[in-house]
């Protein structure tokens, strides 16, 4: 405490207790992580959950086919689920902050954001009623002789990839419209005086002034979906299969908690990786739009 | 209402309707109940700068907007060039527009901002390259199209929007307080370079302001609205020295507006009497309907009152109290009050006033009323 007495007394940041807090759920976070990494250099004793000495086996175990394919399909799946959501949440988000009657915005509030408030599970039980074999996209379908056969749905990737478009939406679209709302009207006002058409207005300004959301919506869906679970679970029915289901069929049906491990690491690796692929394509978009 | 039509030299008199770069006829904009606009008719010459004026919510901007098309009239129509554009929208009008906060586009550099216009026109790369160069060069500019707009300072990004604007040969330029956001000396400057780029360009110019010296000193024509009415539209000499109503009279420059006084002729002059004691007198002025015993309001400029020299009697002297001097370096602002005229305000050359009348003493001040404007009391 040299400090004390040489001069003004030092102002404590008013911070310090948030840090705090951040600080615990670090440690919590990283205490689960340790042992997860601690499972996953274990021996795997067969029929027992008890594990034993130290091997680099489970990482040999992730390079057979099966655990790529699951790999190549969870990223594939978050990839699509990403875009579509990018691609519906758009026009949501859109109309949302740009509509002027005050009830058409109350009721895409509404539309957007009760999703939120029914759990995933009852969400993905109603999915299951829609896209049965007599769910009602089949039943509609064919009471309009549109089809012979029901159309399988359910149990496909199709199936798992809708549903988690309509589970990411609402974050999606709160994400964009906030990025549509920060666009400066006047910018768009400037654009049609110097002659640009309503499509070009969008085209040439609002759309590249929301890149940012575009980004930051993008690259949230994409992360979220690479740890869903639930979704594919029920819906995929285990014909659909993404790594957060192998890592339950791994540890709570073969008991295997190394190998779960190991996946859980694979997929938290692959999740961290690929953001950092996208790094520098994410950088230079984000450069182009930078606001003032 | 005075419309005035001969004061203007600049652009020449318009006889034929295509001498009017844009007319608005009986334009109104209603907002839910409130009335943004009313009733405006008006027509901007080719060539001309005409400034739109009032405080802040008069329905200049609306008018703008309503011209760049960005806001539909309720009633009325605007002709641009003699084509009826009302229902037109804003990217099919050829207007250009400077707006108040520039509006540039954060995610183009200088180049891309100016060439936008030319890019939406199909322009051909090597032209558009060629006329963004000359309108950089117009502006000042030159050399800085590869900087970003957010790396201009206030001054540099108000003209990359007036080249923008300007590069796409607009039948009108529309200029929404483009000074407001900048600091006062640059302010100045910016209002000398506005004025050269209009004589160098020629393009009819609208111009939106609310400071009244920025109005006297760039336009041709001022139109002075007041809660979405036109009060009078002249020259600024004109509305300076002769302004149509007491909103305009007080809104342009300082002014001293006297108590209502009652009017009487005598011989070849008109007597005015303000208060018991106080009578002032103005040779008849043929513009001027005033009976005797109808009440008129008599508006003073603060130069046209001068602190009598000597302590003889005379014509429309006034024994005044000295309250404030505001010194202003090429002049004095002295406020006096007078018993039954209450305070008023006199712009005296230099500051020799300041040490001659301390507050508190007595002054004789002389109400010159050659340059008055005397308004007949509805």
């Amino acid at each position: 405490m040299s400090a004390a007495g040489t001069g003004a007394p030092r102002r404590r940041p008013f911070f310090l207790p948030f840090l705090l807090v951040s600080l615990i759920a670090a440690g919590l976070f990283l205490a689960a992580l340790g042992d997860v990494l601690h499972y996953s250099v274990r021996l795997f004793i067969p029929g027992s959950i008890e594990v034993g000495g130290f091997t680099l086996a489970n990482f040999a175990r992730l390079l057979r086919p099966i655990y790529r394919t699951v790999l190549l399909a969870t990223l594939i799946i978050s990839f699509l689920t990403a875009i579509f959501t990018l691609l519906l949440g758009y026009p949501v988000a859109y109309a949302l902050v740009r509509v002027r009657r005050g009830w058409v915005r109350s009721l895409l509030i509404v539309l957007a954001i009760t999703p939120l408030f029914t759990g995933e599970i009852v969400r993905t039980y109603a999915w299951i009623l829609v896209l049965g074999t007599n769910g009602f996209i089949n039943s509609i379908l064919k009471a309009l002789g549109i089809i012979g056969a029901p159309l399988s749905m359910l149990y496909t990737s199709f199936g798992v990839i809708l549903a988690l478009v309509q589970f990411s939406m609402p974050v999606m679209i709160m994400l964009l419209a906030t990025a549509i709302s920060h666009v400066d009207r006047s910018c768009e006002r400037a654009a049609a005086n110097l002659g640009a058409s309503p499509l070009m207005v969008f085209w040439r300004v609002t759309l590249p002034l929301t890149t940012p959301g575009i980004v930051s919506g993008a690259v949230v869906i994409f992360a979220w979906t690479m740890s869903a679970f639930s979704t594919p679970q029920l819906i995929g029915g285990g014909k659909v299969l993404m790594l957060s289901n192998l890592v339950y069929l791994e540890g709570l049906t073969n008991l295997d908690f190394p190998l779960a491990a190991a996946l859980s690491l694979l997929a938290l690796v692959v999740a961290i990786g690929s953001l950092g692929l996208m790094r520098p394509a994410i950088a230079r978009l984000e450069r182009k739009a930078t606001l003032y | 209402m005075r419309t005035d039509n001969e004061a203007a030299p600049h652009p020449p008199p318009a006889a034929d309707p295509a001498a009017n770069a844009v007319e608005l006829v009986g334009v109104s904009k209603n907002f839910g109940a409130v009335t943004a606009v009313h009733a405006v008719t008006l027509a901007i010459r080719r060539g001309e700068v005409l400034t739109l004026l009032g405080p802040s919510g008069c329905g200049k901007t609306t008018l703008l907007n309503i011209v760049a098309g960005f806001e539909e009239p309720t009633r009325g129509r605007i002709l641009i060039d003699g084509r009826d554009v009302t229902l037109t929208p804003p990217h099919l009008r050829d207007t250009g527009m400077v707006f108040q906060n520039y509006a540039l586009f954060p995610h183009m550099n200088v180049f891309e901002n100016v060439a936008f216009g030319l890019g939406m026109r199909r322009m051909p790369k090597a032209r558009i390259a060629t006329e963004v160069g000359r309108a950089l060069e117009m502006v000042k500019l030159e050399g800085l199209g590869e900087r970003r707009v957010r790396q201009l300072s206030g001054g540099q990004q108000q003209r990359v929007a007036l080249a923008r604007a300007i590069v796409i040969q607009p039948k009108v330029l529309l200029l929404d307080e483009p000074l407001s956001a900048l600091d006062k000396n640059l302010r100045g400057q910016m209002q000398i370079e506005l004025k050269e780029l209009h004589d160098r360009t020629g393009l009819t110019t609208v111009f939106v302001t609310h400071d009244q010296g920025e109005a006297l000193s760039l336009s041709d024509r001022i139109v002075v609205l007041n809660r979405g009415e036109i009060q009078q539209i002249a020259a600024p000499i004109e509305l300076y020295r002769h302004p149509a109503n007491g909103f305009v009279a007080s809104f342009i420059g300082d002014i001293n507006h006297l108590p209502p006084a009652e009017c009487q002729r005598c011989g070849s002059d008109i007597l005015f009497r303000l208060a018991p004691t106080i009578e002032l007198a103005m040779p008849a002025r043929a513009d001027l309907a005033l009976r005797d015993g109808r009440k008129a309001h008599i508006f003073v400029r603060p130069e046209h009152l001068r602190i009598a020299d000597g302590a003889g009697e005379g014509r429309n002297r006034v024994l005044c109290q000295v309250v404030t001097h505001v010194y202003q370096g090429t002049h004095t602002l002295t406020r006096v009050e007078a018993v039954g005229l209450g305070l008023l305000q006199l712009r005296i050359p230099g500051g020799e006033i300041i040490e001659r009348a301390p507050p508190g003493s007595r002054i004789v001040v002389t109400i010159d009323l050659d340059e008055a404007t005397v308004l007949a009391e509805a």
